[in-house]
Protein backbone atom coordinates (compact mmCIF):
# COMPACT_ATOMS: atom_id res chain seq x y z
CA UNK A 1 0.00 0.00 0.00
CA UNK A 2 1.35 3.41 -0.93
CA UNK A 3 0.61 6.62 0.91
CA UNK A 4 1.27 10.20 -0.14
CA UNK A 5 3.20 12.51 2.14
CA UNK A 6 3.86 16.21 1.58
CA UNK A 7 7.56 16.99 1.22
CA UNK A 8 9.61 20.15 1.70
CA UNK A 9 13.16 19.65 0.42
CA UNK A 10 14.45 23.17 1.16
CA UNK A 11 17.17 25.02 -0.75
CA UNK A 12 20.07 22.81 0.27
CA UNK A 13 18.48 19.62 -1.11
CA UNK A 14 18.05 21.42 -4.43
CA UNK A 15 21.72 22.43 -4.48
CA UNK A 16 24.84 21.11 -2.74
CA UNK A 17 22.95 18.29 -1.00
CA UNK A 18 20.93 17.16 -4.00
CA UNK A 19 22.08 13.61 -3.26
CA UNK A 20 20.03 13.64 -0.05
CA UNK A 21 16.90 14.61 -2.04
CA UNK A 22 17.46 11.69 -4.42
CA UNK A 23 18.06 9.25 -1.55
CA UNK A 24 15.00 10.40 0.42
CA UNK A 25 12.75 9.75 -2.57
CA UNK A 26 14.28 6.31 -3.26
CA UNK A 27 14.12 5.10 0.33
CA UNK A 28 10.66 6.48 1.08
CA UNK A 29 9.21 4.98 -2.10
CA UNK A 30 10.51 1.57 -1.07
CA UNK A 31 8.80 2.07 2.29
CA UNK A 32 5.52 2.75 0.49
CA UNK A 33 5.64 6.54 0.88
CA UNK A 34 5.36 8.76 -2.19
CA UNK A 35 6.91 12.14 -1.42
CA UNK A 36 4.86 14.97 -2.91
CA UNK A 37 7.09 18.04 -3.13
CA UNK A 38 4.89 21.03 -2.29
CA UNK A 39 4.35 23.51 -5.16
CA UNK A 40 6.42 26.65 -5.49
CA UNK A 41 7.87 26.57 -1.97
CA UNK A 42 10.25 29.29 -0.76
CA UNK A 43 13.32 29.40 1.49
CA UNK A 44 12.45 29.02 5.19
CA UNK A 45 14.84 31.85 6.12
CA UNK A 46 17.05 29.41 8.05
CA UNK A 47 18.99 30.99 10.92
CA UNK A 48 19.60 34.18 8.94
CA UNK A 49 15.97 35.33 9.19
CA UNK A 50 15.86 34.87 12.97
CA UNK A 51 19.05 36.87 13.28
CA UNK A 52 17.85 39.75 11.13
CA UNK A 53 14.06 40.00 11.25
CA UNK A 54 11.55 38.42 13.64
CA UNK A 55 8.63 38.86 11.24
CA UNK A 56 10.30 37.13 8.29
CA UNK A 57 11.51 34.30 10.53
CA UNK A 58 7.83 33.39 11.04
CA UNK A 59 6.38 34.62 7.72
CA UNK A 60 8.71 32.80 5.30
CA UNK A 61 7.95 29.30 6.63
CA UNK A 62 4.30 30.35 6.99
CA UNK A 63 3.95 30.70 3.21
CA UNK A 64 5.11 27.09 2.85
CA UNK A 65 2.74 25.97 5.59
CA UNK A 66 -0.15 27.56 3.70
CA UNK A 67 0.82 25.69 0.53
CA UNK A 68 1.21 22.47 2.51
CA UNK A 69 -2.19 22.89 4.20
CA UNK A 70 -3.78 23.36 0.76
CA UNK A 71 -2.55 19.93 -0.39
CA UNK A 72 -5.05 18.33 1.97
CA UNK A 73 -2.35 15.86 3.05
CA UNK A 74 -2.06 15.16 6.76
CA UNK A 75 1.72 15.21 7.18
CA UNK A 76 4.73 17.04 5.75
CA UNK A 77 8.24 15.66 6.14
CA UNK A 78 11.17 18.07 6.22
CA UNK A 79 14.58 16.33 6.16
CA UNK A 80 16.75 19.43 6.80
CA UNK A 81 16.96 20.17 10.53
CA UNK A 82 17.05 23.92 10.02
CA UNK A 83 14.04 23.98 7.68
CA UNK A 84 12.21 21.60 10.01
CA UNK A 85 12.92 23.72 13.08
CA UNK A 86 11.94 27.02 11.44
CA UNK A 87 8.73 25.57 10.01
CA UNK A 88 7.66 23.92 13.26
CA UNK A 89 8.42 27.08 15.24
CA UNK A 90 6.42 29.18 12.76
CA UNK A 91 3.42 26.86 13.01
CA UNK A 92 3.59 26.88 16.81
CA UNK A 93 3.95 30.68 17.01
CA UNK A 94 1.01 31.26 14.64
CA UNK A 95 -1.19 28.89 16.64
CA UNK A 96 -0.85 31.17 19.66
CA UNK A 97 -0.75 34.54 17.86
CA UNK A 98 -3.90 34.99 15.73
CA UNK A 99 -3.06 38.64 15.04
CA UNK A 100 0.26 37.74 13.46
CA UNK A 101 -1.38 34.88 11.57
CA UNK A 102 -3.95 37.27 10.08
CA UNK A 103 -1.25 39.78 9.16
CA UNK A 104 0.70 37.10 7.28
CA UNK A 105 -2.36 35.49 5.71
CA UNK A 106 -3.29 38.88 4.18
CA UNK A 107 -0.35 38.43 1.83
CA UNK A 108 -0.81 34.75 1.02
CA UNK A 109 -2.73 32.99 -1.75
CA UNK A 110 -2.81 29.82 0.31
CA UNK A 111 -3.69 30.80 3.86
CA UNK A 112 -2.06 29.09 6.83
CA UNK A 113 -4.56 26.94 8.64
CA UNK A 114 -2.05 25.18 10.85
CA UNK A 115 -3.52 21.74 10.42
CA UNK A 116 -0.71 19.78 8.71
CA UNK A 117 1.59 17.75 10.94
CA UNK A 118 5.20 18.88 10.57
CA UNK A 119 7.62 15.94 10.88
CA UNK A 120 11.36 15.56 10.75
CA UNK A 121 12.79 12.57 8.92
CA UNK A 122 13.29 10.51 12.08
CA UNK A 123 9.66 10.93 13.10
CA UNK A 124 8.79 9.11 9.88
CA UNK A 125 11.57 6.53 9.97
CA UNK A 126 11.69 5.51 13.64
CA UNK A 127 8.14 4.06 13.85
CA UNK A 128 8.94 2.09 10.68
CA UNK A 129 12.10 0.77 12.32
CA UNK A 130 10.36 -0.28 15.54
CA UNK A 131 7.53 -1.91 13.58
CA UNK A 132 10.03 -4.11 11.76
CA UNK A 133 9.20 -2.57 8.37
CA UNK A 134 12.73 -1.28 7.69
CA UNK A 135 14.33 -4.59 8.72
CA UNK A 136 11.74 -6.35 6.54
CA UNK A 137 12.93 -4.43 3.46
CA UNK A 138 16.60 -5.15 4.18
CA UNK A 139 18.54 -7.28 1.74
CA UNK A 140 21.72 -7.15 3.84
CA UNK A 141 22.89 -6.33 7.33
CA UNK A 142 25.30 -3.40 7.64
CA UNK A 143 27.80 -5.33 9.74
CA UNK A 144 31.04 -3.61 10.67
CA UNK A 145 29.71 -0.06 10.71
CA UNK A 146 30.28 1.68 14.03
CA UNK A 147 28.34 4.86 13.71
CA UNK A 148 28.53 8.05 15.73
CA UNK A 149 24.95 9.30 15.29
CA UNK A 150 25.18 13.08 15.04
CA UNK A 151 21.98 15.06 15.72
CA UNK A 152 23.37 18.58 15.99
CA UNK A 153 21.26 21.38 17.44
CA UNK A 154 18.04 21.96 15.60
CA UNK A 155 16.58 18.48 15.56
CA UNK A 156 16.15 18.36 19.32
CA UNK A 157 16.36 21.91 20.71
CA UNK A 158 13.95 24.73 19.91
CA UNK A 159 13.63 28.41 20.78
CA UNK A 160 10.14 27.75 22.16
CA UNK A 161 8.22 24.84 23.67
CA UNK A 162 7.24 22.23 21.09
CA UNK A 163 6.18 18.61 21.45
CA UNK A 164 9.20 16.35 21.12
CA UNK A 165 9.35 12.70 20.17
CA UNK A 166 12.93 12.08 21.28
CA UNK A 167 15.11 12.78 24.29
CA UNK A 168 16.62 16.27 24.30
CA UNK A 169 20.04 15.45 25.76
CA UNK A 170 20.46 11.89 24.52
CA UNK A 171 18.25 11.30 21.48
CA UNK A 172 17.98 7.72 20.23
CA UNK A 173 16.11 7.90 16.89
CA UNK A 174 19.11 7.26 14.67
CA UNK A 175 20.37 4.50 16.97
CA UNK A 176 17.00 2.74 16.65
CA UNK A 177 17.19 2.92 12.86
CA UNK A 178 20.82 1.68 12.89
CA UNK A 179 19.83 -1.29 15.02
CA UNK A 180 17.19 -2.23 12.46
CA UNK A 181 19.90 -2.12 9.77
CA UNK A 182 22.31 -4.29 11.74
CA UNK A 183 24.81 -1.45 12.19
CA UNK A 184 26.52 -0.78 15.51
CA UNK A 185 26.43 2.64 17.16
CA UNK A 186 28.77 4.17 19.73
CA UNK A 187 27.84 6.03 22.89
CA UNK A 188 29.45 9.43 22.74
CA UNK A 189 29.23 12.89 24.25
CA UNK A 190 28.98 15.24 21.28
CA UNK A 191 25.91 13.93 19.46
CA UNK A 192 23.90 17.11 20.08
CA UNK A 193 26.77 19.61 20.05
CA UNK A 194 26.94 22.37 17.46
CA UNK A 195 29.11 22.05 14.32
CA UNK A 196 29.25 25.84 13.96
CA UNK A 197 26.59 25.99 11.24
CA UNK A 198 27.20 28.94 8.89
CA UNK A 199 30.20 29.88 11.02
CA UNK A 200 32.20 27.65 8.69
CA UNK A 201 31.78 30.46 6.14
CA UNK A 202 31.84 33.59 8.28
CA UNK A 203 33.63 32.59 11.51
CA UNK A 204 35.91 29.71 10.47
CA UNK A 205 38.13 29.73 13.53
CA UNK A 206 35.26 29.12 15.91
CA UNK A 207 33.36 26.60 13.83
CA UNK A 208 36.54 24.59 13.29
CA UNK A 209 37.10 24.46 17.04
CA UNK A 210 33.55 23.18 17.54
CA UNK A 211 33.98 20.58 14.80
CA UNK A 212 37.33 19.43 16.23
CA UNK A 213 35.61 18.47 19.49
CA UNK A 214 33.06 16.42 17.56
CA UNK A 215 35.72 14.64 15.48
CA UNK A 216 37.95 13.95 18.49
CA UNK A 217 35.22 12.38 20.58
CA UNK A 218 33.86 10.22 17.74
CA UNK A 219 37.36 8.88 17.05
CA UNK A 220 38.07 8.31 20.76
CA UNK A 221 34.86 6.25 21.05
CA UNK A 222 35.93 3.99 18.22
CA UNK A 223 33.42 5.14 15.60
CA UNK A 224 34.28 4.48 11.96
CA UNK A 225 31.65 6.80 10.49
CA UNK A 226 29.16 9.56 11.29
CA UNK A 227 25.47 9.49 10.48
CA UNK A 228 23.52 12.68 9.98
CA UNK A 229 20.00 13.65 8.96
CA UNK A 230 20.79 17.33 8.34
CA UNK A 231 22.31 18.55 5.05
CA UNK A 232 23.96 21.50 6.77
CA UNK A 233 25.61 19.45 9.53
CA UNK A 234 26.54 16.81 6.95
CA UNK A 235 28.15 19.40 4.72
CA UNK A 236 30.20 20.92 7.54
CA UNK A 237 31.54 17.60 8.85
CA UNK A 238 32.09 16.37 5.28
CA UNK A 239 33.70 19.45 3.72
CA UNK A 240 35.92 20.68 6.55
CA UNK A 241 37.00 17.41 8.19
CA UNK A 242 40.36 17.25 6.47
CA UNK A 243 41.26 20.85 7.24
CA UNK A 244 40.13 20.58 10.86
CA UNK A 245 41.87 17.22 11.25
CA UNK A 246 45.19 18.67 10.08
CA UNK A 247 44.84 21.75 12.25
CA UNK A 248 43.94 19.82 15.41
CA UNK A 249 46.14 16.74 14.91
CA UNK A 250 43.37 14.24 14.25
CA UNK A 251 44.60 11.50 11.91
CA UNK A 252 41.44 9.54 11.20
CA UNK A 253 38.90 10.66 8.59
CA UNK A 254 35.37 9.34 9.04
CA UNK A 255 32.82 9.31 6.22
CA UNK A 256 29.64 11.25 7.06
CA UNK A 257 26.66 9.27 5.80
CA UNK A 258 23.13 10.50 5.44
CA UNK A 259 20.79 8.12 7.22
CA UNK A 260 19.10 7.49 3.86
CA UNK A 261 22.36 6.15 2.40
CA UNK A 262 22.57 3.44 5.01
CA UNK A 263 18.91 2.47 4.74
CA UNK A 264 19.25 2.47 0.94
CA UNK A 265 22.35 0.26 1.10
CA UNK A 266 20.55 -2.24 3.30
CA UNK A 267 17.68 -2.22 0.80
CA UNK A 268 20.18 -3.19 -1.87
CA UNK A 269 20.23 0.11 -3.80
CA UNK A 270 23.24 0.88 -5.94
CA UNK A 271 25.56 3.33 -4.10
CA UNK A 272 26.34 5.19 -7.33
CA UNK A 273 22.67 5.61 -8.08
CA UNK A 274 22.32 7.03 -4.55
CA UNK A 275 25.38 9.23 -5.29
CA UNK A 276 27.38 8.09 -2.28
CA UNK A 277 30.43 8.96 -4.39
CA UNK A 278 29.68 12.67 -4.08
CA UNK A 279 30.93 13.03 -0.50
CA UNK A 280 33.80 15.43 0.14
CA UNK A 281 35.32 13.06 2.71
CA UNK A 282 35.41 9.84 0.73
CA UNK A 283 32.49 7.62 1.72
CA UNK A 284 33.05 4.66 -0.60
CA UNK A 285 36.29 3.04 0.75
CA UNK A 286 34.81 2.07 4.13
CA UNK A 287 31.85 0.39 2.45
CA UNK A 288 34.23 -1.55 0.20
CA UNK A 289 36.49 -2.47 3.10
CA UNK A 290 33.51 -3.84 5.05
CA UNK A 291 32.31 -5.63 1.89
CA UNK A 292 28.98 -3.80 2.03
CA UNK A 293 29.22 -2.93 -1.66
CA UNK B 1 35.57 42.22 28.83
CA UNK B 2 34.04 39.98 31.46
CA UNK B 3 36.07 41.70 34.16
CA UNK B 4 34.59 45.12 33.46
CA UNK B 5 32.68 46.69 36.35
CA UNK B 6 29.03 47.25 35.58
CA UNK B 7 27.27 50.34 36.92
CA UNK B 8 23.59 50.22 37.71
CA UNK B 9 21.26 53.03 36.90
CA UNK B 10 17.60 52.26 37.50
CA UNK B 11 15.93 54.24 34.73
CA UNK B 12 18.42 53.20 32.08
CA UNK B 13 18.15 49.55 33.15
CA UNK B 14 14.36 49.56 33.15
CA UNK B 15 14.06 50.77 29.59
CA UNK B 16 16.72 48.39 28.24
CA UNK B 17 15.34 45.34 30.07
CA UNK B 18 11.80 46.19 29.01
CA UNK B 19 12.72 46.56 25.36
CA UNK B 20 14.67 43.31 25.18
CA UNK B 21 12.07 41.33 27.12
CA UNK B 22 9.31 42.58 24.86
CA UNK B 23 11.15 41.85 21.61
CA UNK B 24 12.75 38.53 22.52
CA UNK B 25 9.79 37.21 24.48
CA UNK B 26 12.16 36.10 27.25
CA UNK B 27 11.65 36.81 30.94
CA UNK B 28 15.10 38.06 31.90
CA UNK B 29 13.97 38.90 35.42
CA UNK B 30 13.64 35.19 36.16
CA UNK B 31 17.41 34.66 35.87
CA UNK B 32 18.88 33.79 39.28
CA UNK B 33 22.41 33.30 37.96
CA UNK B 34 22.64 29.54 38.48
CA UNK B 35 24.92 29.38 35.42
CA UNK B 36 23.67 26.10 34.01
CA UNK B 37 23.65 27.99 30.71
CA UNK B 38 27.31 28.89 31.13
CA UNK B 39 28.26 25.25 31.68
CA UNK B 40 26.67 24.21 28.39
CA UNK B 41 27.56 27.16 26.18
CA UNK B 42 29.88 25.92 23.41
CA UNK B 43 31.29 29.40 22.73
CA UNK B 44 31.32 30.91 26.23
CA UNK B 45 34.96 30.12 26.88
CA UNK B 46 36.21 31.75 23.68
CA UNK B 47 33.92 34.77 23.75
CA UNK B 48 34.53 35.41 27.44
CA UNK B 49 30.82 36.13 27.84
CA UNK B 50 28.39 33.40 28.88
CA UNK B 51 24.58 33.76 28.69
CA UNK B 52 24.31 34.58 32.41
CA UNK B 53 26.84 37.42 32.00
CA UNK B 54 24.92 38.80 29.03
CA UNK B 55 21.67 38.77 31.00
CA UNK B 56 23.43 40.52 33.89
CA UNK B 57 24.73 43.26 31.57
CA UNK B 58 21.19 43.87 30.36
CA UNK B 59 19.71 43.86 33.87
CA UNK B 60 22.33 46.43 34.91
CA UNK B 61 21.30 48.59 31.98
CA UNK B 62 24.63 48.55 30.16
CA UNK B 63 23.28 49.07 26.63
CA UNK B 64 26.64 49.67 25.01
CA UNK B 65 28.21 46.51 26.37
CA UNK B 66 25.07 44.44 25.77
CA UNK B 67 24.91 45.39 22.10
CA UNK B 68 28.57 45.00 21.45
CA UNK B 69 30.16 41.89 22.93
CA UNK B 70 31.44 38.76 21.26
CA UNK B 71 28.60 36.51 22.46
CA UNK B 72 26.01 38.58 20.58
CA UNK B 73 27.84 37.86 17.34
CA UNK B 74 29.37 34.45 17.98
CA UNK B 75 26.33 32.82 19.58
CA UNK B 76 25.63 29.85 17.28
CA UNK B 77 21.95 29.69 18.31
CA UNK B 78 22.34 26.05 19.35
CA UNK B 79 19.65 26.60 22.03
CA UNK B 80 21.57 24.57 24.63
CA UNK B 81 21.43 27.31 27.27
CA UNK B 82 17.68 27.81 26.91
CA UNK B 83 16.95 24.09 26.90
CA UNK B 84 18.79 23.68 30.21
CA UNK B 85 17.62 26.90 31.88
CA UNK B 86 15.44 26.09 34.90
CA UNK B 87 13.51 29.29 34.19
CA UNK B 88 13.08 28.70 30.48
CA UNK B 89 15.07 31.74 29.33
CA UNK B 90 16.23 31.21 25.76
CA UNK B 91 19.33 33.41 25.51
CA UNK B 92 19.74 32.66 21.79
CA UNK B 93 16.52 34.65 21.29
CA UNK B 94 18.17 37.48 23.21
CA UNK B 95 21.32 37.45 21.06
CA UNK B 96 19.09 37.45 17.96
CA UNK B 97 17.25 40.49 19.33
CA UNK B 98 20.50 42.27 20.21
CA UNK B 99 21.83 41.76 16.67
CA UNK B 100 18.69 43.38 15.30
CA UNK B 101 18.93 46.26 17.79
CA UNK B 102 22.57 46.79 16.92
CA UNK B 103 21.67 47.07 13.25
CA UNK B 104 18.81 49.48 13.95
CA UNK B 105 21.19 51.63 15.99
CA UNK B 106 23.60 51.63 12.99
CA UNK B 107 26.41 50.22 15.10
CA UNK B 108 29.31 48.57 13.30
CA UNK B 109 29.07 44.85 14.19
CA UNK B 110 31.95 43.56 16.27
CA UNK B 111 32.39 40.78 13.71
CA UNK B 112 31.16 42.28 10.41
CA UNK B 113 31.53 39.06 8.41
CA UNK B 114 28.87 37.34 10.49
CA UNK B 115 26.38 40.18 10.04
CA UNK B 116 27.22 40.40 6.33
CA UNK B 117 26.63 36.69 5.83
CA UNK B 118 23.13 36.81 7.29
CA UNK B 119 22.14 39.96 5.40
CA UNK B 120 23.51 38.45 2.16
CA UNK B 121 21.53 35.28 2.79
CA UNK B 122 18.34 37.33 3.20
CA UNK B 123 19.08 39.42 0.13
CA UNK B 124 19.48 36.30 -2.02
CA UNK B 125 16.28 34.87 -0.56
CA UNK B 126 14.36 38.08 -1.24
CA UNK B 127 15.64 38.14 -4.81
CA UNK B 128 14.61 34.65 -5.96
CA UNK B 129 12.45 33.40 -3.10
CA UNK B 130 14.94 30.59 -2.64
CA UNK B 131 18.52 30.69 -1.44
CA UNK B 132 20.90 29.91 -4.28
CA UNK B 133 24.29 29.10 -2.79
CA UNK B 134 26.34 30.71 -5.58
CA UNK B 135 24.28 33.91 -5.59
CA UNK B 136 24.35 34.16 -1.77
CA UNK B 137 28.10 33.65 -1.67
CA UNK B 138 28.64 36.20 -4.44
CA UNK B 139 26.71 38.87 -2.50
CA UNK B 140 28.55 37.98 0.70
CA UNK B 141 32.04 37.94 -0.83
CA UNK B 142 31.44 41.24 -2.64
CA UNK B 143 30.26 42.87 0.56
CA UNK B 144 33.17 41.66 2.66
CA UNK B 145 35.78 42.34 -0.03
CA UNK B 146 34.65 45.97 -0.40
CA UNK B 147 34.96 46.40 3.38
CA UNK B 148 38.42 44.84 3.50
CA UNK B 149 39.52 47.01 0.55
CA UNK B 150 38.40 50.14 2.38
CA UNK B 151 40.49 49.20 5.41
CA UNK B 152 43.39 48.05 3.23
CA UNK B 153 43.24 44.54 4.68
CA UNK B 154 44.53 42.78 1.56
CA UNK B 155 45.80 39.78 3.50
CA UNK B 156 42.25 38.89 4.56
CA UNK B 157 41.02 39.16 0.96
CA UNK B 158 43.71 36.80 -0.33
CA UNK B 159 43.13 34.36 2.54
CA UNK B 160 39.37 34.31 1.84
CA UNK B 161 39.90 33.84 -1.89
CA UNK B 162 42.29 30.96 -1.26
CA UNK B 163 39.87 29.23 1.11
CA UNK B 164 36.86 29.65 -1.14
CA UNK B 165 38.78 28.49 -4.23
CA UNK B 166 39.93 25.39 -2.37
CA UNK B 167 36.40 24.54 -1.24
CA UNK B 168 34.97 25.37 -4.66
CA UNK B 169 37.40 23.04 -6.40
CA UNK B 170 36.63 20.24 -3.97
CA UNK B 171 32.89 20.75 -4.50
CA UNK B 172 33.19 20.83 -8.29
CA UNK B 173 35.17 17.63 -8.32
CA UNK B 174 32.38 15.86 -6.43
CA UNK B 175 29.63 17.63 -8.34
CA UNK B 176 28.36 19.35 -5.19
CA UNK B 177 28.43 22.79 -6.86
CA UNK B 178 25.03 23.66 -8.24
CA UNK B 179 24.81 26.06 -11.16
CA UNK B 180 21.12 25.88 -11.97
CA UNK B 181 19.17 28.80 -10.53
CA UNK B 182 16.18 27.92 -8.37
CA UNK B 183 13.38 30.47 -8.30
CA UNK B 184 9.92 30.76 -6.78
CA UNK B 185 7.36 31.36 -9.55
CA UNK B 186 5.20 33.56 -7.38
CA UNK B 187 8.17 35.50 -6.07
CA UNK B 188 5.93 38.58 -5.76
CA UNK B 189 4.29 36.92 -2.78
CA UNK B 190 7.64 36.41 -1.07
CA UNK B 191 8.63 40.00 -1.84
CA UNK B 192 5.35 41.18 -0.28
CA UNK B 193 6.38 39.51 2.99
CA UNK B 194 9.74 41.28 2.83
CA UNK B 195 7.94 44.58 2.22
CA UNK B 196 5.71 44.00 5.19
CA UNK B 197 8.75 43.27 7.33
CA UNK B 198 10.35 46.55 6.27
CA UNK B 199 7.18 48.48 7.13
CA UNK B 200 7.42 46.91 10.57
CA UNK B 201 3.78 45.86 10.44
CA UNK B 202 4.31 42.27 11.40
CA UNK B 203 5.77 41.94 14.85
Amino acid sequence: MTMDMAYYPGCSLHASSELYDIQCKMVFRNLGIELKEIEDWNCCGATAAAKTDDFLAIALPARNLGIADATGLSEIVIPCSSCYSRTLVSQKRLSCDPGLKDAINEELGHKVEGKIKVSNILEVLVPRATSGEIAGKAKKKLEGLKAACYYGCLLTRFPCDVDLTDDVENPQGMEIVCKALGAETVDWSYKTDCCGASGSVNDAEQSQLLMSRIFKDAVARGANCFISTCPLCQFNLDAYQDEVGRKYGIEQRLPVYFITELIGLSMGFDPIQMQVDRHLTDAMPLLKELKLI
Amino acid sequence: MSAKTLHYEARRAKSLVGEIMERSGQNLLACYQCRRCAAGCPVGEETGVTPDRLIRMILMGDREEALSNLLVWQCVACYTCGTRCPNNIQTARITETLKQMSKEAHLEPLLPRIADFHSSFMKATEHKGRFNEIEGMRIYETKTTIKELKTGNFGAIIEEMKNQAKLGMKMRKKKRMHFKVDKVKNVAEVKALFRKAKQGKGV
